[in-house]
């Protein structure tokens, strides 16, 4: 399975440039605040921009110690960067809103949702509904990777983001997941 | 020969006398002052032909509101003391600054997240003017001042400090001292200062020094920032002249109601 990684985005050209955030260039960005409210306003806006960043170079997953060295936690300009530590501590305010997952116990990859399976089920049925498509089946690939999604935001999401965001789907009724030969499918209401 | 008056009528004739020129002085005076005050009086009612005769102009020209507020201040004219009355109706000049002072109230608290209720004059002269459109009346920085200084006197925690010939604008009611001001001052050049810098340009005492830093970070005006070598830097968003020209994204204001 193909990850994207943090640090090959420094590499990959994408087509339109990210924005960065007036903070991102403020040095004191970089060093987690004392004061209490302060550090609120902080960590809510770093939550904000790993969030974006992730979704602008539609990254999944992200380990802790190269996300060190991304641009992110990583200001060359103004030479400031972002503790592990502190990398922590926005990675868990990020989990308590809901939109990470640790992947193993010592707290060292994570995936990053940026959309919330929920989300990204709403867009897919809404796809679906659109092309009035409902009762079709499809497999899980064809919705990810088929010419019909092509240019939709899903198209090439990864496997496991699918599949949960069908779960949520199939919680509310909209959809039922399937087991085929070669692999899963689904199938809309 | 005339004898000298030195006896006991000659005393009351001179007490007299002198009551007659206290007299005669008094209704001087008031003649002075009934005078004045006609002059006053025509100073005024000409001041009025000229606000009727260049209201437009008042409105429109900044510079011109300025002289015209001089000229109004200087016989004890305040356009702006009331709501009613002659002077705002005429120039709807009370309406202008109520108007403004409203902006100024809704600049300050869209950046409150970011500066923690600290702006320069310059920043929210510029926000003000966009937030107004391209048709609106211009407006000064003179007008702005007027319109705080108003606000202050509401007592809505409004306050301003006068930072490097400009003023460091203040819409919070953080408890701030001499000590302070003069630190502000101090940062005014860089967005930050240190506590060597303090010590250096103040003679201050290190602890006088990481005092007011300390009460600066606690009332969210400064950030602190750990690595920039050996010494610790107190930054002030205010400051920062990078944010200046920095609109609200949405997502900035997402940030500020978690």
């Amino acid at each position: 399975m193909f990850f994207r990684t943090l640090t090959a985005v420094n590499t990959a050209s994408t087509a339109m440039s990210f924005e960065w955030p007036w903070q991102y260039n403020f040095p004191p960005f970089f060093t987690l605040q004392p004061n209490v409210d302060t550090r609120q306003k902080q960590l809510a806006a770093w939550c904000s921009l790993v969030l974006s960043y992730c979704r602008h170079h539609k990254l999944y997953t992200v380990d802790v110690m190269e996300a060190q060295e991304s641009p992110v936690f990583n200001n060359k300009k103004i030479e400031r960067k972002l503790s592990v530590e502190a990398i922590q501590v926005v990675f868990e305010e990020l989990r308590k809103k809901g939109n990470l997952e640790w992947l193993d116990k010592n707290k060292s990859r994570c995936l990053v949702m940026w959309r919330r399976p929920e989300e990204w089920g709403k867009l897919i049925y809404q796809w679906v509904s659109k092309n009035g498509m409902n009762n079709t089946v499809f497999t899980l690939y064809e919705l990810s990777n088929g010419d019909d999604t092509d240019g939709e935001e899903f198209h090439g999401l990864e496997d496991w983001m699918l599949q949960r965001s069908l779960q949520a789907l199939q919680a509310e009724g909209k959809a039922e997941i399937i087991t085929m030969d070669d692999g899963k499918g689904v199938k809309f209401f | 020969m005339h004898r000298r008056g030195v006896g006991a009528g000659a005393i009351a004739k001179k007490k007299l006398a002198e009551a007659k020129y206290k007299e005669r002085g008094t209704v001087l005076a008031e003649d002075q002052i009934v005078q004045m005050s006609k002059q006053l009086e025509t100073f005024k009612s000409n001041l009025e032909e000229f606000a009727s005769k260049h209201k437009q102009e008042i409105r429109k020209n900044p510079q011109f509101r300025v002289q015209f507020q001089e000229m109004c201040a200087t016989i004890g004219v305040d356009p702006l003391a009331s709501g009613k009355g002659f002077w705002s109706e005429m120039l709807g000049v009370g309406d202008f600054y109520y108007e403004l002072g409203v902006q100024i109230i809704e600049v300050c608290l869209a950046l409150k997240h970011r500066n923690g209720g600290l702006i320069t004059l310059d920043e929210l002269h510029q926000r003000v003017l966009k937030g107004r459109g391209k048709y609106a009346q211009d407006v000064s920085q003179d007008d702005l001042v007027r319109a705080i200084k108003k606000l202050k006197v509401m007592g809505s925690g409004f306050g301003m400090i006068p930072v490097g010939g400009s003023y460091l604008v203040q819409s919070v009611p953080a408890e701030l001292n001499m000590d302070h001001t003069v630190v502000l001052q101090l940062a005014e050049k860089k967005g930050y200062v240190t506590v060597s810098e303090i010590r250096g340009s103040l003679k201050w005492e290190r602890e006088r020094a990481c005092h007011v830093l300390d009460h600066l970070l606690k009332e969210g005006l400064a950030w602190l920032d750990s690595q920039a070598g050996a010494e610790a830097q107190y930054w002030l968003p205010a400051l920062f002249a990078e944010l200046t020209s920095r609109d609200v994204t949405p997502e900035e204001a997402n940030q500020m109601t978690p």
